[in-house]
């Protein structure tokens, strides 16, 4: 009962300031005073040829910064885990920290002078004359892509190193003079075990990519339209709320459907690998 | 200690009886400059104190119609559009105009730019063209010269989004199609869409084409007289091109709220604001380009300013309520084209 307790105000703040407007805001995009409960406007998004291109945009564009955030991150993480010298390791997790305190407005900008016609990719490749004429990198889905995958990266590799860290030691080590194989190893022990970091990671990096506005603004501009920039120009320019929250609960809805899915992938993971080493 | 307390009381009472206040809703640029030319003068003249609520014309737009049952603000600074928006959201009364004693002091395009009187133009800008002049060699004159070969691909035009956007959208279908209200704007969509390719991006604000022109990607676009200065400041070769088919004007425009419980201050406020004394001091401090014609400025303060008789004369104006009507459509069409 006492760590119910504890649970309380934490509880009761999600509750008031997320829970309840999230339900209200439900509640009004399927609610309409003359036609009662509809899903009208949900039908009217996915109706227009446009909001399918932004919303399965924004979808793959996502799920693609996840899945290569997860290819990178994780041998990235346990060459951090696999570093003896604690002081070294605090050194590279700091390292790995810091980029998420510097103002992600300011990192999007950055790559303004990165991307642009006369910035640092083109006047490499012009100078090394592997190009003849300034290629367009920015204002185009690769620099979406880049951008948010530099975003998000480090709540991935942060989200498997204390997976990995959380694994016992001697596990590995077992498998090992049992006869497994690095492939073996890798797939029947670290992957089931750091599971739980997996879903995290994608989680938070999934979501980051979904609802982030400055990136797919700045980088992408009006030609990259994301769920979020058109969000913005409904609910800032033309006033439209009524889509504006339609927009909003479709991004949430899609982030709990993929959150559940990982999970679902997970247990499954999990079992088979309970089951295999049972 | 009981003493203590209530002559803080008093003195609280004082401060909270002793001024009148107004409360204007206006954008959060040059606040310091607003208090010096306007708050101060204001509160020294008529005893009223200004209470200034800020945010972009949307975020403001919102707050107004969330309090349109009792309103909290009096007098409210808008761009043409957003008052546009506001009249038709029922948010605004007609200003009595005999009341504004300088008035008649004002360009007539200032008198009346939303129609029924609902808003006094305060402030006018024009949106001409800024190109390199080290990059393109020619002299630029014209807006179709956005659809030439020697500036492919180094160009930027406003968004639709932007409050520019459509006007020049208008202006566009007029030079092409000779009628620049046409609800379907078919010439100008038509022509932009031949442009997408040769076009950078499609910029929102002029911070962001500033940035552009620095990093040498933009060589050519139409730029804010307001954002002019900045332009500049570069210290890039720069020329500013009135075109031969006129430069496009804007006024933001003064408004009094519906309901508003200070109509007297108000109606003070807004005579203060284009009086020539405000006007010239909003000027010379590059807050503001003056709508007072009596408003006389030396030459370095002109050329960072919409001002001179040539400048004003070439000032073309569309109808705003036109782009209210149409402008859902606009932007779904504009989406369609630029981000498929």
């Amino acid at each position: 009962m006492k760590k119910y307790v504890l649970l309380i105000p934490c509880l009761a703040f999600l509750i008031a300031f997320f829970i309840v407007p999230i339900f209200g805001m439900f509640v009004e995009s399927i609610y309409q005073r003359e036609k009662g409960w509809v899903a009208q406007r949900y039908l009217d998004f996915f109706k227009q040829r446009l909001s399918r291109t932004v919303y399965f945009r924004s979808l793959w564009m996502s799920l693609l910064v996840t899945l290569v955030a997860l290819l990178i991150g994780y041998p990235a993480a346990m060459a951090v885990i696999s570093v003896k010298s604690d002081s070294l390791r605090s050194l590279l997790m700091t390292l790995l920290v810091f980029p998420l305190m510097t103002n992600p407005v300011a990192r999007t900008f950055s790559w303004l002078a990165v991307l642009g016609r006369e910035g640092l990719i083109n006047n490499l490749l012009l100078s090394l004359k592997i190009l003849d004429s300034p290629v367009r990198l920015l204002y185009t889905r690769g620099a979406v892509f880049v951008g948010l995958l530099q975003l998000f990266l480090p709540l991935m590799i942060i989200s498997l190193t204390s997976a990995l860290e959380n694994l016992p030691k001697d596990v590995p080590l077992a498998a090992r003079s049992l006869g497994a194989s690095s492939f073996k190893l890798f797939t029947k022990i670290y992957l089931p075990l750091t599971s739980e970091g997996i879903v995290t990671g994608s989680t938070l990096v999934f979501t980051g990519c979904i609802t982030a506005y400055v990136t797919p603004a700045v980088l992408g501009g009006s030609r990259v339209l994301m769920l979020s920039t058109l969000l913005y120009q409904k609910a800032s320019v033309t006033l439209d709320w009524t889509m504006a929250t339609v927009i909003a609960m479709i991004m949430f809805l899609s982030t709990i459907a993929v959150n559940f899915l990982s999970r679902a992938f997970s247990t499954v993971g999990v079992r088979r690998w309970r089951k295999t080493s049972g | 200690m009981k003493k203590l307390a209530v002559a803080l009381l008093a003195l609280l009472a004082v401060f909270a009886l002793g001024a009148q206040k107004l409360y204007v809703s206006t954008w959060g640029f040059n606040l310091d400059l607003l208090d010096k030319n306007i708050s101060k003068p204001f509160l020294e003249k008529y005893g009223i104190q200004i209470e200034r609520e800020l945010g972009n014309n949307s975020v403001r737009l919102s707050k107004l119609i969330s309090q349109k049952d009792n309103p909290v603000i009096d007098v409210v600074h808008f761009a043409d559009y957003f008052a546009m928006l506001a009249v038709k959201n029922g948010l605004l009364q007609p200003i009595d105009v005999t009341k504004l004693s300088n008035y008649q002091d004002i360009y007539d395009f200032a008198k009346d730019p939303v129609g029924g009187n609902y808003g006094v133009g305060y402030t006018v800008y024009s949106l001409g063209i800024v190109y390199r002049t080290d990059k393109i060699k020619r002299p630029i004159t014209s807006w179709k010269d956005f659809w030439s070969k020697d500036v492919a691909g180094h160009i930027s035009l406003p968004d639709i989004t932007t409050t520019q956007g459509p006007v020049l959208m208008m202006h566009l279908n007029k030079i092409f199609a000779d009628n620049a209200y046409d609800p379907e704007l078919k010439a100008a969509f038509q022509k932009v869409a031949e442009l997408k390719k040769n076009i950078v991006t499609f910029y929102k604000t002029s911070s962001e084409l500033i940035n552009l022109f620095k990093m040498g990607e933009v060589w050519m676009a139409p730029v804010t007289r307001f954002s002019w200065g900045q332009f500049l400041e570069t210290g890039l070769p720069l020329a500013w091109v009135v075109p031969e088919e006129g430069m496009l004007g804007f006024t933001n425009v003064v408004s009094i709220v519906k309901g508003a419980k200070n109509l007297d201050a108000a109606y003070k406020y807004i005579d203060f604001i284009i009086s020539y004394e405000v006007q010239l001091a909003e000027a010379m401090d590059l807050v503001d380009s003056p709508v007072n014609v009596k408003v006389k400025v030396p030459p370095e303060i002109a050329e960072k300013l919409t001002y001179g008789e040539d400048h004003i004369k070439s000032l073309v104006f569309y109808n705003i309520g036109f782009i209210v009507d149409n402008y859902d459509k606009w932007i779904n069409k504009w989406n369609e084209m630029i981000a498929q």
